[in-house]
């Protein structure tokens, strides 16, 4: 039962996308073709309910409680698909499957008229079938089996649109320049950059894969002795063993200094954005870093080299999410806004969860639940960008009062997703983010107020722009677009998904699990706190723009790009040219100067060949005589 | 006569009977003479047979010439007769391509397939020689098969580069044969199961004969020019198949007598990781797609070097990385050769651009082929784990080997989707969409098939488990 279970949550999405992909390779042509997404989106639709039945019918949803499932891999290696369903796992698969099947029906329509919906509809089952590999998976190889997957097919969907020939999708304005580079970026150079940035990562983690399975004999995160590990290797070794192995969920949910290709990750369909930023991918990064810390526990484990990292990630994630956050405050691209405000939102959510070694359990639950909110509020947003993007044929934030009209759906799900994600009391981000400014809070005796202050200040600049977002666009912005009608199930997509946020209120409010939440809401510091979000909400919704020059180089992300794009290929076409000049060298001392030399001793003897008898004696006598000198040198004779 | 004995005779009578068929039958002889070892070599590694078949008794200081089954035997048989059949499919439509070039008649498939089957057979006999003598006769049929085949049907200057060809795995041969000489008189025998020790000059003989035949830096520089220019399908067996036998050899060897590696450890390994980063930088200079592979090759043959280096572990990792190259690239270079037929020789990368609008079957393949290079999701990934197992054993946190062995990983995916985004990727060239046989297509995906189901069981297991009953099961 279990099996069937688990094989249709990972199987069935990339079974229904099937059809569609080998119909559009035998012939893109034919009209029924593009009615098979759907057999796609009932893929998901499967693997959404395998995902409830597992979130309700495995006892009760517990922090303490687990179920593991395990299943023959290499029995000679103690490996084995190992799957775990507790506290995360299963809520995170159900948000997986749900953002993923929602955002489906919302594709049908989005992407009805596009080129290559072989290609699209088989990565995009792809992704979500790896990230729930990723999500339920306890075995650290089998996590990365899906942890790949999620870099491949990310890499195909942000390149979709390979012929680079659709100004709508690119990143950045095209033709600018800044210096000698162009700053603006295609598909296929966007996709480049991701899984370039992500291959930096993901091999000091399968590095580190291969240590803990060495030292540790297993690999099922739930079963490794830690606190073990840690004294063996001491503390600088296990230092390296985490550094090496968070470079992975570093580089995929871009904290500094690998956050430049998650901002041209934009060069994707909107679908892509919205279900890389929210479920998959992004948040597979936090996700792993959660699910890792929620095992190793390490509260209970005393090893500076683990605290090391923690400080680490905390500060990491804090400067990335205030780094973040500002470039969304210069960004004037719908999408690439939101790129960065995610960016900004996985800082966050590190930060926090790193916060557990001081602060225990309670930690990762406020970066999970933060993860969970942050998720749908985001994929609305992103969903509603797309539909801007459609209606309007504009990749920048444009849009009056007559648009807002004209999509008032679009219009409210953008006024709830960011009064919700914003942490404007009481809507739902509020409660959890009151939770993190208690946590940061705790943090007081180690390092100040410093967390605290940064978290409130990325709150405050991380509410500014998600009014901007909405003011630029529906209220304030310039709009001289004739919009077109349409858009039933991207409507529906986007309503069905901000519609998740309310509920998520109720929960946090009634639940007796989240206690905690609304305790720390009615805290005076955290309506402070939401006091200054709701004001600096407010005064972005009344002046959504200013120009600026710093606004300007935040909008340009404070010209990180160079490092990605200008000084680490400057290195590496350097070197690579030292290498092929040596070829060179070598393949001409080989293959030319050496046979020359064997022609030309050839060419010497035969010449001595020519039959003259003087000639010959001459020689013999030359040679006789330098003998001769030669054994008188040596002493031979006399 | 036991069942794989039978299996591998069948492909080497169907070689000389080859030449009396027409093309298109003698490919599908071809084809099924090679999917019986296959078949074979499959089933005797999923049940893990280990076995030695006795062929002739010969006197001292031969020994006995006997074949030698084990599950590594078996691994690189199967791979070996894998690649080896899809590529007979493919030569059908490559070559008939070919020789209309060189204004040849189809007569000419009678030399073909005979050499052809020849070369491949006497790589699969190779890998099941129990016999350093016997080993290094096969060594040499296959170095004269695909020597003629080059020289007969490659592109350029092929002449040249034949003969170039010819003299350096000469050099690799001459220098292994005086290596095998000397261990013959030392011991009295060749026999695999009979040699007790290698001293230190054969052992340098012969690990700097299969360095030049590997190739390690230096001595890599005749590998570009024969794998480039010579015809696509024997490039799909000299780049994935031949280069890496070398890396067998020395295993062979390695699991007599280990003390020639544990002794100079260090300057191996530093060598095989110097020439794995400098080959891989060099694939992104490359502007023509064949050489571009055959750069890449060069890197990968590093990772053999390295996973000679690094214990038990990495030996098994010899193995599997020995596989997966043997896959990607075999997958690669067809992809090279649809390139090719599809776009009467187009090889430069300067006029590929978007390729993927006209022959995405092709594009889709040399994903995968690339997926395999850089372990994503396919056997790949099982041998960069071992390496790096290895390398924790050996080198422990020794963080100059483990960063250069991580940024060698590092730069093999980096030039695989640089290339995939130069060839595939960007606007399209203004190209019409081809029209081409399936079968420049279809083999490739056969062997994506058992380079992502090598990752899971029951094929994963069984690999894993039969090395390592091979290497005398030491592991955990």
């Amino acid at each position: 039962m279990i099996e069937l279970l688990l094989l249709a949550i990972f199987i069935s999405p990339v079974i229904g996308s099937l059809p569609v992909a080998f119909a559009w390779l035998l012939d893109p042509k034919r009209s029924w073709a593009r009615k098979l997404p759907i057999f796609a989106v009932l893929g998901l639709f499967i693997s959404l309910l395998c995902t409830l039945y597992i979130l309700f019918n495995f006892g009760e949803l517990d922090e303490r409680v687990y179920r593991q499932v395990k299943f023959e891999w290499l029995p000679g290696f103690n490996i084995s698909f190992t799957f775990i369903f507790d506290y995360l796992s299963r809520i995170m698969g159900v948000l997986t499957a749900l953002i993923a099947f929602l955002i489906g029906v919302y594709g049908l329509e989005y992407m009805k008229h596009d080129y290559r919906l072989g290609w699209y509809w088989f990565f995009f089952n792809l992704f979500t079938a790896s990230m729930l590999l990723v999500v339920y998976s306890d075995n650290l190889l089998l996590l990365l089996i899906g942890w790949e997957g999620l870099g491949l097919a990310s890499w195909a969907l942000i390149g979709h649109w390979f012929r680079d020939d659709d100004e709508m999708s690119f990143v950045g304005v095209v033709g600018r320049k800044i210096g000698k580079l162009n700053y603006f970026w295609s598909p296929s150079f966007g996709a480049w950059r991701a899984i370039s940035t992500i291959r930096l990562g993901d091999m000091p983690m399968f590095f580190a894969i291969a240590v803990i399975f060495f030292l540790a004999g297993n690999l099922n995160i739930s079963e490794i002795n830690w606190g073990e590990l840690s004294e063996k290797v001491g503390s600088v070794g296990i230092f390296l063993i985490l550094f090496a192995f968070l470079l992975g969920p570093f580089t995929k949910s871009a904290q500094l200094p690998f956050s430049e290709w998650l901002m041209t990750a934009m060069t994707g369909p909107t679908t892509v954005s919205a279900l890389l930023h929210s479920a998959t991918m992004v948040a597979a990064g936090t996700y792993v870093f959660m699910r890792l810390s929620w095992y190793m526990e390490p509260w209970n484990i005393h090893s500076a080299g683990i605290e090391a990292i923690y400080v680490l990630v905390l500060f990491l994630g804090l400067i990335s999410a205030l780094y973040g956050a500002s470039v969304a405050l210069g960004c004037l691209e719908r999408k690439v806004l939101l790129a960065a405000s995610t960016m900004s939102s996985l800082g966050l959510m590190f930060a926090t969860a790193s916060a557990s070694l001081w602060v225990g359990k309670f930690a990762i639950i406020v970066a999970f639940w933060y993860l969970v909110t942050h998720a749908f509020a985001k994929a609305t947003l992103f969903l509603v960008a797309g539909h801007l993007i459609h209606e309007t044929h504009n990749r920048f934030c444009v849009g009056g009062k007559e648009l807002a009209k004209h999509l008032k759906l679009a219009f409210i799900a953008t006024i709830l997703a960011t009064l919700c994600l914003s942490g404007i009391p009481p809507l739902t981000a509020y409660w959890v983010k009151s939770a993190m400014d208690g946590v940061m809070h705790h943090l007081e005796h180690e390092f100040g107020l410093i967390p605290l202050a940064l978290l409130v200040l990325t709150s405050a600049i991380y509410s500014a722009f998600l009014a901007k977002f909405l003011s630029l666009n529906f209220l304030k912005g310039e709009y001289h677009v004739k919009a077109h009608g349409g858009g039933r199930l991207m409507s529906l997509g986007y309503t069905a998904m901000v519609s998740l946020l309310p509920l998520i209120l109720l929960l946090y409010l009634y639940h007796p699990d989240f206690h905690e939440f609304v305790a720390e809401g009615f805290l005076n510091s955290s309506l402070a706190v939401g006091g200054i979000v709701l004001f600096t909400y407010l005064i972005a919704l009344y002046k959504p723009s200013l120009e600026s020059p710093v606004g300007r180089a935040l909008g340009d992300r404070l010209y990180l790009a160079f490092l990605n794009d200008y000084i680490i290929p400057a290195l590496g076409w350097t070197l690579a040219k030292l290498v092929d000049y040596s070829n060179r060298a070598i393949d001409f001392f080989c293959h030319r100067a050496i046979p020359s030399a064997f022609g030309l001793l050839s060419i010497g003897i035969r010449r001595i060949q020519s039959g003259s008898v003087e000639l010959y004696l001459r020689l013999s006598a030359a040679v006789l005589v330098a003998l001769v000198a030669i054994a008188v040198a040596l002493g031979v004779i006399g | 006569m036991s069942l794989i004995l039978f299996a591998l005779i069948v492909p080497l009578l169907v070689t000389f009977i080859l030449p009396l068929f027409k093309p298109r039958i003698a490919t599908i002889l071809s084809t099924i003479s090679f999917l019986v070892p296959a078949g074979t070599a499959l089933c005797a590694l999923l049940t893990a047979q280990r076995e030695e078949e006795l062929l002739m008794n010969l006197p001292a200081p031969i020994g006995d010439f006997y074949l030698l089954y084990d599950p590594i035997s078996h691994a690189l048989g199967f791979t070996i007769s894998l690649v080896s059949a899809m590529v007979a499919l493919y030569s059908l439509p490559y070559m008939k391509h070919r020789f209309e070039e060189i204004d040849a008649g189809l007569g000419e498939f009678r030399k073909y397939w005979f050499l052809y089957n020849l070369y491949a057979v006497s790589m699969l006999w190779l890998v099941y020689s129990g016999n350093l003598l016997l080993l290094y006769i096969f060594l040499e049929i296959s170095l004269l098969a695909s020597f003629m085949l080059i020289y007969l049907y490659g592109y350029g200057n092929r002449q040249w580069v034949g003969i170039l060809y010819f003299v350096w795995t000469h050099i690799a041969g001459v220098l292994a044969l005086t290596g095998f000489l000397i261990i013959a008189f030392e011991n009295q025998t060749l026999a695999l199961n009979e040699i007790r020790a290698i001293g230190f000059l054969p052992w340098l003989l012969i690990f700097i004969g299969m360095v030049v035949k590997l190739p390690g830096l230096g001595p890599h520089i005749w590998l570009p020019w024969a794998h480039a220019e010579a015809p696509t399908p024997v490039s799909a067996l000299l780049s994935p198949l031949t280069v890496g036998l070398a890396g067998y050899i020395l295993l062979r060897i390695y699991l007599i007598d280990s003390s020639f590696i544990s002794q100079f450890r260090d300057i191996i390994i530093a060598y095989a990781i110097v020439s794995s980063i400098y080959a891989g930088l060099s694939v992104f200079r490359q502007r023509d797609y064949k050489r571009l592979l055959a750069y890449s090759t060069v890197s990968q043959m590093g990772y053999v070097l390295i996973a000679l280096c690094l214990g038990t572990y990495g030996l098994m990792g010899l193995v599997i990385q020995y596989m997966s190259h043997a896959f990607g690239k075999a997958i690669l270079f067809m992809t090279a050769g649809a390139l090719i037929t599809a776009f009467h020789g187009l090889r430069s990368l300067d006029k590929m651009k978007g390729m993927h609008e006209f022959v995405p079957t092709i594009s889709n393949a040399a994903l995968i082929g690339f997926m395999t290079l850089s372990g994503i999701i396919t056997i790949g990934m099982l041998a960069e784990f071992l390496i790096l197992i290895g390398l924790t054993q050996v080198y422990g946190f020794n963080l100059a080997v483990i960063s250069l062995v991580v940024l060698v990983f590092v730069i093999t995916g980096l030039y695989s989707f640089y290339t995939m985004r130069e060839i595939y990727y960007g606007t399209p060239m203004g190209y019409e969409k081809p029209k081409f046989s399936r079968l420049l297509d279809l083999p490739l995906y056969a062997i994506a098939f058992f380079s992502i189901a090598f990752l899971f069981p029951p094929l994963a297991p069984a690999l894993l488990d039969g090395i390592k009953l091979a290497l005398g099961g030491v592991l955990p």
